[in-house]
């Protein structure tokens, strides 16, 4: 069937949605208009198109994003795609008498000169070649949103202001709650509706979302009804945990104990909400670009070629932005019949819902080598985890792994001039995939990998930040010569996978050990009993057992 | 103490310096909240710093959208929203009286009056005042005169007076066509759409159903009369259950004999229905709809677009309800038996596009138990100040529908209360009688800020008020156009009964908690192991 599967996202939490606008700016900022070449990607599965009051055609992400009060700066709930703002000055209705209107103005918000860049269409066509000190202008994830967005995308929770300390929305009873106000049972629910009823085909749903706070429970929430509305479309989740708390570079006695009574209460959530994924999602991975995830992020994981502040969510969430590009085009080629129900078949046998997300990124290598070369030099693990207390093993997984931006002449030398490359087992093959598929069953024992290889590399212009080394050419090449600093990187080769083995047993097992060391009844907060979180500990502990591996193969 | 000691970083405010934190956030948000009370009330525009806007005059909105910092005025503003959640009305009042009742109280406590011989006064003040306010309700006839008064009161207090009276004639309508004998009005069977066009005045009442979606086929007609209706809970579309693994490879053939297989179970039930189409429609003039909760797919809709049916896909869980209440009918879960005794029926089915937007009209049905309230309006901001009112409003109506009674406003209950408690308090022994004193004195906030928003001058108006209310027996309220005493009953203006029960309970006993705060502290956990 060639019917495009259109899938709708949702986006739950600030982190979740700093991850999900770099998502949706690789895609956009990556558009080819007027290309000759067929693009070799189905855009229709994760946006739709309309059109706006004028009749202008829009062409916007199937997105549903939710996120606190003051947490977007200069974006309009709204937006400006459908209409533009009101104006206040020439504001004229029945709605009041004239000398009784109060008018209570913010102050405005400053946009920072991106923003203002691709607000005016003389600059638009030229953003991509500048460089924005984003690193310092970046305060919410509206800052380096390129996307616009559909009206009814954005949906902001009054009850709580972003960083409030006051009354934070920290816990995952807190979310629970806010599900069961009319705002979510009707209006959210309602623009779910509104999306689903558009698609032909609707394959089902990404959930990015935090699961640190009380988006944890919010998510969770929105999954059993969508679980009882929508029975048999996919859903996958990809819970987001940010790579650094502000809370735990703490100065005062005081503030460590905030700050350790903060960390105790994301374990409660982790717990909470990975029980409610495994319950309620087709599959779910966990993502951090650091190692530990939980009590503290921990050490931030390095990747070849890359240098990026951990402390920067700007940063972070570009790196695993990334990897949902590249895993997620499996199921978004226009050539393929492949679907995330195949995907979960392959990957979830016996209830193994949790996966590991990987990452290689940048896969690059020198301008003159090959792909053959550089897969027979390689040193090391092929690909960095970024699912945190994951070490992904070579030891009976089960993988699938999507490469792209390797062209068909960058595999190997041609015949003639082949030298001592014909000498290699991997010679006879001719295509990227066959070729690391081999590479895979070389290097792994009981391991099943499937490999898909997209052309495209990825597109990593501004807004994307430029965290790459030096050395990385503007077409993500290794160079010999530093490039200069004005020189943009464009796109670069990635390699991104999906993988189901033993390892995901240690992640449940480190969770289900801090969480167990926490008395529930000591955090208030939690409107929940004893009996109820003793029963969660021992749901995560027999998830873990699904991962025990005595009997597969 | 205990805590400072087992935490000695605890921060803590002690005896007059809390009751002053609690005082001075109390008064805040009094502050703000005052000038919209009353239909002479301003309103309030909101411009965020993006530039989104919101308008309101209501109390409980404005909470919702303030950004509030002071712990005592969080605490008084969720009080407030939670008295809203119960009876829809009130917020305002609340917060207002809240903080009299603070600022009376403060008075006498600085003269070295112990707060709980104050609250001890306070108790015995709201049981007096909820005496009086039984003996001023008025019982009344569920009919449309009385509800449109009490109705008209609410809503006046929120939006322009011309919008406020349109929409009290739909909310008044849409009521009553629910309302059959003694049964309660379930307000959920009322639809409340919103449509971007036009103007706020031309918000009508659609007796029967508008959904927010259209038929996805081209070939489908946009307009049908004399329609039976089948409501079900179906799926018509192909969801493939084989799966396609990426490492075990089917053959295309075997692929497509699967899909074959599939698709073959969903034609089935497709057939079903044409068939009861073509037995119930043939022969007459009659037409059919499918509204369905779950998914059509485009096969199964090209071949119900090709026998003349229009079908809607993933109709709201809750119109399954409303359209069975709108049209008769029996929502179906399968088409096992399928007859003509589970259509239902509406004269006639249009579609009306907007923009990108598609609405449906299932219009003409014969007795409808469910309706619409279609809001317009020409911008999102003012429908959502509409569809906040109508919501309020039919609460206002539906209060004085399960109450059976009403009473009389413009402040005529904390005039009357005034009086009889004033009276009351000599047969109090004791100091508590200061604390009775406080609370009469406390109640006249509400004709106090009624008449400065209406720009009259405050102890003239009482006063006149005041010795009105001595000669006369009847209730006593504001007339916020000419500034004199008038009854209310005569200017057709009345509150819920409920809401002023509420806000009596709720304002007494959150007072009467802030005044006996003796310590404020901010503090973690007292021990760092979890």
């Amino acid at each position: 069937m060639t019917n495009t599967q259109e899938i709708l996202t949702l986006q739950f939490g600030h982190y979740a949605n700093f991850v999900g606008t770099h998502w949706w700016n690789l895609q956009e900022t990556s558009f080819q208009y007027n290309s000759n070449t067929p693009s070799e990607i189905n855009h229709d599965v994760l946006f739709r198109e309309g059109h706006n009051s004028k009749g202008l055609v829009t062409f916007t992400p199937r997105l549903l994003l939710v996120d606190l009060k003051c947490s977007l700066k200069s974006l309009p709930t709204e937006g400006e795609l459908y209409e533009s703002l009101p104006d206040i000055a020439h504001y004229s209705g029945v709605n009041w008498d004239e000398n009784k209107l109060d008018i209570r103005k913010e102050q405005k918000q400053h946009k920072n000169e991106f923003q203002q860049d691709i607000d005016n269409p003389k600059t638009l066509q030229q953003f991509s070649q500048k460089k924005y000190n984003l690193e310092d202008s970046t305060e919410v994830w509206s800052d380096y949103l390129y996307s616009r967005f559909h009206p009814r995308s954005v949906n902001i929770i009054n009850e709580y202001q972003h960083c409030n300390k006051e009354t934070p929305f920290d816990t995952f009873s807190l979310g629970t709650e806010l599900w069961k106000t009319d705002f979510f049972q009707e209006d959210f629910v309602d623009k779910i509706r509104n999306y689903t009823e558009e698609c032909d085909h609707f394959q089902g749903f990404h959930v990015l979302t935090d699961c640190t706070n009380g988006f944890a429970g919010l998510s969770s929430s929105c999954l059993e009804d969508i679980r009882d509305e929508y029975d048999r479309k996919s859903v996958l989740v990809f819970p987001t945990i940010p790579s650094f708390f502000p809370d735990n570079e703490y100065k005062t006695d005081r503030e460590q104990v905030t700050s350790i009574m903060s960390d105790s209460t994301r374990v409660i959530n982790l717990l909470l909400s990975f029980n409610n994924f495994k319950q309620h999602s087709n599959m779910f991975s966990p993502l951090c670009t650091s190692k530990d995830g939980w009590r503290q992020p921990g050490e931030s994981r390095q990747f070849y070629h890359v240098n990026y502040n951990f402390k920067l969510p700007y940063h972070s969430s570009a790196i695993l932005a990334s990897a949902l590009e590249t895993i997620t085009l499996k199921y978004r080629l226009k050539s393929n019949t492949f679907s995330t129900m195949d995907l979960y078949a392959d990957l979830t046998a016996n209830g193994r819902k949790a996966v590991a997300t990987s990452i290689c990124l940048p896969f690059s290598f020198n301008c003159d080598a090959y792909l053959i070369d550089c897969l027979d030099q390689w040193e090391g693990p092929l690909y960095q985890s970024l699912t945190p207390r994951c070490t992904i093993g070579t030891n009976r997984v089960m993988q699938h792994l999507t490469i792209s931006g390797i062209s068909e002449s960058k595999i190997k030398k041609p015949y003639n001039f082949a030298g001592k490359q014909k000498d290699m087992p991997a010679y006879k093959y001719n295509s990227v995939k066959e070729m690391l598929e081999y590479y895979l069953a070389c290097t792994t024992y009981a391991t099943a990998s499937h490999v898909t290889a997209v052309e495209k590399p990825l597109t990593v212009k501004p807004p994307y930040p430029d965290i790459f080394d030096k050395i990385i050419g503007s077409d993500g090449n290794v160079n010999m010569n530093p490039r200069s600093d004005n020189t943009i990187i464009e796109s670069v080769p990635v390699l991104a996978g999906l993988h189901s083995g033993t390892e995901l047993g240690e992640m449940l097992e480190s969770l289900h050990s801090e969480a167990r060391k926490l008395k529930i009844a000591r955090f208030h907060q939690f409107t929940i009993e004893r009996d109820e979180y003793e029963e969660c500990l021992n749901d995560i502990l027999t998830f873990k057992e699904e991962y025990e591996d005595s009997y597969l193969i | 103490m205990a805590i400072s000691l087992l935490n000695p970083k605890a921060e803590v405010a002690r005896a007059a310096q809390a009751l002053a934190v609690n005082i001075s956030g109390a008064k805040g948000i009094q502050d703000v909240m005052k000038s919209n009370l009353g239909p002479k009330g301003t309103m309030k525009m909101l411009v965020s710093g993006a530039g989104d806007i919101k308008i309101t005059k209501d109390g409980n909105i404005l909470l919702h959208e303030m950004q509030i910092q002071h712990p005592t005025a969080s605490l008084i503003a969720r009080a407030s929203t939670a008295q809203d959640d119960m009876t829809g009305d009130g917020t305002t009042s609340t917060v207002l009286l809240i903080g009299e009742l603070l600022k009376q109280g403060d008075i006498y406590i600085a003269e070295g009056l112990h707060p709980r011989i104050l609250t001890d006064g306070f108790d015995k003040a709201k049981t007096k005042a909820l005496e009086v306010l039984d003996k001023i309700k008025i019982a009344i006839e569920p009919n449309k005169e009385n509800l449109t008064d009490v109705c008209r009161t609410s809503l006046r207090t929120k939006v322009h007076q011309k919008l406020a009276d349109v929409l009290t004639d739909v909310c008044v309508e849409a009521v009553l066509a629910l309302k059959s004998q003694d049964k309660p009005v379930d307000l959920h069977m009322i639809e409340l759409m919103q449509m971007q066009h036009k103007t706020e005045t031309d918000t009508t009442l659609v007796k029967g159903l508008v959904l927010d979606h259209g038929s996805r086929h081209p070939d489908m007609p946009k307009r049908l009369e004399n329609c039976y209706i089948l409501t079900c809970n179906v799926s018509l579309e192909y969801e493939k259950s084989e799966v396609n693994s990426g490492f075990f490879y089917k053959t295309a053939e075997e692929r497509d004999k699967m899909v074959a297989a599939e698709r073959e179970f969903i034609d089935q039930r497709v057939k079903k229905i044409i068939e009861l189409k073509k037995k119930v429609c043939a022969g007459n003039n009659k037409s059919f709809v499918v509204i369905n909760q779950k998914g059509i797919d485009p096969m199964s809709l090209d071949q119900l677009a090709k026998e003349g049916i229009i079908a809607l896909r993933r109709a709201k869980r809750r119109n399954m309800e409303r359209l069975a209440l709108a049209c008769g009918g029996v929502a179906m879960n399968s088409f096992d038996d399928l007859s003509e005794s589970v259509l239902g029926y509406a004269g006639v089915v249009y579609e009306h596009v907007l923009g990108e937007n598609k609405y449906t009209f299932v219009e003409d049905c014969k007795n409808p138990q469910s309706v619409t309230i279609l809001m317009k309006g020409p911008n999102k901001h003012s429908l959502d100040q509409i569809k906040d009112s109508i919501r309020d409003g039919l609460r206002a109506i539906n209060n004085a529908l399960e109450d059976k009674a009403v009473i009389p406003g413009a402040g005529a209950f904390e005039v009357m209360a005034n009086k009889e408690l004033m009276q009351w308090k000599d047969t109090i022994k004791g100091k508590s009688r200061l604390g009775v004193i406080a609370y009469a004195e406390a109640l006249l906030i509400i004709p106090k800020v009624l008449a400065t928003n209406s720009g009259f001058d405050v102890q003239e108006t009482i006063v006149k008020l005041q010795e009105e209310s001595r000669i006369n027996p009847e209730p006593i309220g504001l007339d916020l156009v000419s500034g004199e005493p008038i009854n209310p009953k005569d200017a057709g203006i009345f509150d819920n009964y409920i809401v002023k029960k509420q806000i009596i309970n709720s304002c007494s006993v959150i007072a009467s908690n802030l005044l006996l705060v003796d310590e404020v502290m901010r503090a973690g956990m007292s021990s760092l192991k979890g």
